[in-house]
């Protein structure tokens, strides 16, 4: 089976959960965050010196990550709840096809669909800087490299919702550790680096332009944190098998 | 069948879902970060609250906020999940009891495992307070009858918005956006308590009880009152409103 027809499979899958109404409303909802800001209180930012993308990604940010990863969280959960639900795990476990490459298959879904709530929330910022900052030009290339590195900086939280998904049988308890992650994220301490290398915890930062390296690292450290989550997707899909 | 034996039914049917080990790991993932920045509380001079009261408060906020209502949308999440695997619920339907009764009881589960979260949270919070107050050698402990008025105000406070998250899961037969819809409404509740609309929006009502309380205890800071007259009559509609469409709601999927 090619990963094409898989992911067209996992397409049909989720025709009927509402899980593309779900993303495109959580996407919109998510993106009327900073709208709705600046229509409120346009005057407490429009005054502040510096990059007006930069000031409403300050101001707003913390509410729309939020969003954003309850969104992934319930979106991971229902990935797999699917296939729990009537027993279809069993059946796929029947087939002669390898496990992890339904988990990638999610996993692509997952990610192109946080991909595409990101492009509508890049879409909604960009809206504020044009109706508002009528001052300011919006550069393109800086839109996108504020935006991609938010995006990269959430893949490990989307694969780590994933894989607690797919280790529990019941949806309540992977949703429950979802939150109560989501929950230890926001409790951590703001200044600590390696405490907000916390997969959960990464989505909250914002690129800063003043601490380029500090950006880097995070990125490398997405990128290392894929490879472990990876990593630990196959040793407990084997694991698993030899329990069952 | 009595109504109490109905409880007790469903009391059984979750007996292994584990949800008090993940109301329990809240608990504990909220007071530790208390324990630890236990010092932090001797700088509030400026708001002008006792660091015991400070203690106290800050870590009921950090719970109230989020993870209290996202507890809850979890709780309806296995309330209606125990049932829709293996088509429970329909299987309950073809008993002779009344369906609002079985709505009922299952609402009665809801509301105690909110009792038994508040009630962790106030355990783990003599817990942390004796541990802060034999690390730091100050008297964190605050009397327990304070305690407890705060947590059963909390309580009855949250109750309209567990009754809507309720209807949310019993209406809404898509598990997703039962559950987006819920977690998303938590959200937004930090800017609607500032707001003069909160006590139209029943998810904002824990976290305003104890930020109304926050301003009791701090001298200096300004938060905005309790103020009982549109409040009391709004939640007891809301409260009612979405227990009756619950009623309506609950098993329609299922007698189709």
């Amino acid at each position: 089976m090619s990963i094409l027809t898989s992911l067209s499979l996992e397409c049909k899958k989720i025709r009927r959960t509402g899980f593309l109404p779900a993303f495109l409303c959580g996407g919109i909802l998510a993106a009327a965050v900073p709208v709705v800001n600046m229509a409120v209180r346009s005057e407490m930012y429009l005054g502040k010196p510096g990059n007006p993308l930069q000031i409403l990604l300050d101001a707003n940010w913390q509410l729309t990550a939020m969003l954003n990863v309850l969104l992934v969280v319930a979106g991971a959960c229902l990935l797999y709840h699917i296939e729990y639900a009537d027993h279809a795990m069993q059946k796929i476990k029947a087939l002669p096809v390898r496990e992890s490459f339904y988990f990638l298959s999610k996993a692509i879904i997952l990610i192109m669909m946080s991909f595409f709530v990101i492009v509508i929330e890049a879409g909604a910022v960009s809206f504020c800087i044009w109706h508002w900052f009528k001052n300011a030009s919006l550069n393109p290339s800086e839109l996108c490299k504020n935006f991609g590195y938010l995006f990269v900086l959430m893949l490990p939280c989307i694969v780590l919702s994933l894989l607690i998904s797919e280790a529990c049988k019941n949806m309540w308890v992977s949703l429950g550790i979802g939150v109560i992650c989501i929950f230890t994220a926001t409790m951590l301490p703001a200044d600590s680096f390696t405490l907000s290398l916390f997969p959960y915890a990464m989505p909250f930062h914002i690129y800063a332009d003043a601490d380029i390296t500090q950006s880097l690292h995070y990125i490398q450290a997405a990128a290392a944190e894929l490879a472990a989550l990876g990593l630990a997707q196959l040793l407990f899909i084997k694991i698993r098998r030899s329990f069952e | 069948m009595s109504f109490l034996s109905l409880i007790g039914v469903e009391a059984v049917k979750i007996r292994r879902s584990k949800i008090l080990l993940i109301l329990a790991a809240a608990s504990v993932i909220l007071w530790l970060p208390s324990i630890l920045n236990a010092k932090m509380n001797f700088n509030m001079q400026a708001e002008g609250i006792s660091p015991e009261n400070n203690f106290f408060i800050q870590g009921f906020m950090g719970m109230c906020w989020f993870m209290f209502p996202a507890g809850m949308v979890v709780g309806t999440v296995l309330l209606s999940q125990t049932e829709k695997a293996d088509r429970g619920l329909l299987k309950m339907l073809t008993l002779p009891l009344n369906t609002a009764k079985l709505m009922f009881a299952k609402f009665v589960i809801l509301l105690m495992l909110a009792a038994v979260q508040i009630l962790m949270m106030t355990g783990m919070y003599y817990i942390s307070a004796a541990v802060s107050s034999k690390l730091l050698a100050y008297h964190f402990i605050l009397p327990p009858l304070f305690v407890l008025k705060e947590s059963c105000f909390l309580f009855l406070s949250a109750i309209p918005m567990i009754a809507v998250f309720w209807m949310l899961s019993v209406c809404i037969g898509t598990p997703i956006f039962s559950v987006g819809i819920g977690l998303a409404s938590i959200v937004p509740s930090v800017l609607i308590i500032n707001t003069k609309l909160w006590f139209a929006y029943p998810m904002a009502y824990p976290f305003f009880v104890i930020t109304s309380e926050y301003g009791k205890l701090a001298a200096n800071l300004d938060t905005a009152e309790l103020e009982l007259i549109p409040w009391i009559p709004t939640a007891i509609i809301i409260t009612v409103l979405s227990l009756s469409i619950s009623c309506l709601c609950f098993g329609q999927a299922e007698r189709k």
